[in-house]
């Protein structure tokens, strides 16, 4: 059931310039929370010139609590990191398909930037039952979230480089079974091409209008045709990708 | 007592308040209670199955949104299979399924097996499309060419046949006479305005197909004329939409003449727009003890 609600933010923690954390409270959103699955979000503050919702991921769930990590990359996400606890967001959610969950395996995490949020919810999701190794990539310091290894592009923290040499050293050491990525589409498509063929799944970010799946404009190469991000996805399975046309 | 009821040619509805094709689809039943709905529109059905347009297919502007979906459907075929009965049980409203072809024969034979099927009460013929048959040209630019195609589509079918006009033409006054003419018995106006957004620090038009549809707030003034424009010039009710989301808004276009309105890009703004449009006009309406029919096109 997709529910369209207006919360108050109950927590708002500003992480650096660009990332926020908000948290709203509500049983009936959190109950079908699952990782991978995103909401529709938009501040409740009438006078923004866009007016479409911004599909955020889930990045945490803890009993009735959804929290959000948002990065500011427009005039939507910036009113959201804007907003202070009391003020009111509105939701469409959750939505989307979620990450295939597994047991008693070797798992890698790979993310890039705002990629990170549904790497973390999973990570807390599979934590109990399986080998897990988080590897994350940020342009700069302030991209930068807990995590096993980390990559920035300027070398500000942790390791040089893009978190794909993180992928390569890892592979050279461990065989993963299955392997989950979020990030920018060349780093997904860098992972897709390193890891292969251990399955692999990732979560793609789209611009979008509708989030439910009715106008398909948020529509990837995927197979034969073109499918939703919103409503076939947002998590698909790495080869099914036509990624030389993403 | 219902004030809000009005009709569109051949049917009559119990609210004003229609989907613009392509912007909705069932899924939205979560959200959206259909009775605020005088009827559900489907999106544009093609012949064949069409995958659209590469991405992204989206770029938000100041005031509207651009799109460039490429009709994507599954086709006739597998309309009347797969979707049609879900329709068929899901819907309480009336169902006006939109259609397309690239040829004369196509939108007639679509319309001949539309026809033998059961629970569709009207249909709104996309005239936007380029007639492979006469270089390209829509069929809705031409009033001579929607004339032909009007009234081959009239003779075959006695359910509601609305034309959908595209703002992109010179005269759509000669057009909707020409739709008129031909035996639609009602319009549908305004298809997306041709639009375009280029990312000026690198020269790269925002979508791959670089001209598109633009919808949203920014076309609502020209929308309002081309609808005031339309009811000068023909008797048949009209269904205008055009940047639609408020119900102050909703209320310019029926005095402007329109008999119903659409929402579509609105949607996505607030899927809670539909019920905020119909409780306002009913407040209104209430407020001025009146009935939506006695304002429409009475513009002065």
């Amino acid at each position: 059931m997709v529910f369209r609600k207006t919360l108050p933010v109950i927590e708002h923690n500003i992480l650096n310039r660009d990332y926020a954390v908000l948290k709203v409270r509500d049983r009936d959103l959190a109950v079908d929370c699952r990782p991978g699955m995103f909401f529709e979000l938009k501040a409740a503050v009438e006078s923004q010139r866009r007016k479409l919702f911004k599909p955020i991921s889930v990045y945490a769930v803890d009993e009735e609590k959804i929290s959000f990590l948002v990065k500011e990359v427009g005039e939507g996400t910036q009113t959201i990191i804007d907003l202070r606890e009391g003020d009111y967001l509105h939701l469409i959610g959750p939505l989307g398909n979620a990450f295939p969950v597994v047991e008693g395996k070797s798992v890698l995490l790979v993310s890039g930037g705002v990629g990170y949020p549904p790497l973390a919810y999973l990570k807390e999701v599979l934590a109990a039952s399986n080998q897990i190794t988080l590897l994350h990539g940020g342009a700069c310091q302030s991209d930068v979230f807990p995590c096993d290894v980390v990559y920035t592009d300027d070398g500000s923290m942790g390791k040089p480089g893009f978190v794909t040499e993180g992928v390569k050293s890892f592979l050279e050491e461990e065989n993963p079974d299955i392997v989950y990525s979020c990030g920018p589409v060349p780093m997904l498509k860098a992972v897709a091409a390193l890891v292969r063929p251990v399955p692999h799944f990732v979560s793609l970010e789209a611009y979008m209008a509708c989030g439910v799946g009715v106008c398909y404009g948020c529509a990837v190469p995927v197979g034969e045709d073109y499918q939703r991000v919103c409503k076939d996805g947002p998590v698909f399975a790495a080869d099914l990708i036509r990624w030389e046309e993403l | 007592m219902n004030r809000l009821q009005t009709n569109l040619g051949k049917l009559d509805l119990a609210s004003p308040l229609l989907v613009a094709s392509g912007t909705f689809g069932t899924e939205y039943f979560d959200l959206i209670d259909q009775k605020l709905l005088g009827a559900y529109v489907t999106k544009t059905i093609t012949p064949e199955a069409k995958t659209g347009n590469p991405p992204p297919r989206l770029f938000e502007t100041e005031a509207g949104l651009l799109n460039s979906i490429g009709l994507q459907n599954p086709g006739l075929e597998s309309f009347i299979s797969d979707e049609l009965p879900k329709l068929r049980s899901l819907l309480s409203i009336p169902l006006i399924v939109s259609f397309s072809a690239s040829t004369l024969g196509d939108f007639c034979s679509m319309l001949e097996s539309l026809e033998d099927q059961e629970g569709i009460a009207g249909y709104e013929v996309n005239v936007s499309c380029p007639n492979v048959e006469r270089e390209g040209i829509a069929f809705g630019a031409d009033p001579a060419i929607l004339y032909k195609l009007v009234k081959r589509l009239s003779a075959i079918t006695k359910r509601e046949l609305t034309v959908k006009l595209s703002p992109n033409v010179t005269d759509i006054a000669a057009i909707a006479q020409a739709a008129v003419a031909g035996g639609a018995s009602s319009l549908a106006l305004i298809n997306t305005f041709y639009g375009m957004a280029i990312d000026w620090r690198y020269g790269e038009s925002r979508i791959p197909k670089f001209v598109c549809g633009y919808s949203g707030s920014g076309i609502k003034p020209v929308a309002l004329a081309l609808t005031y424009k339309v009811a000068q010039a023909v008797q048949v009710p009209l269904l205008a939409m055009g940047g639609i989301h408020t119900w102050q808004d909703a209320l310019e276009f029926f005095y402007a003449g329109a008999s119903a309105i659409a929402i579509g890009t609105a949607t996505f703004s607030d899927p809670d727009t539909f019920a905020a449009i119909h409780q306002g006009l009913d407040a209104f309406l209430s407020d001025k003890d009146a009935i939506l029919h006695t304002l429409i096109g009475t513009v002065h």
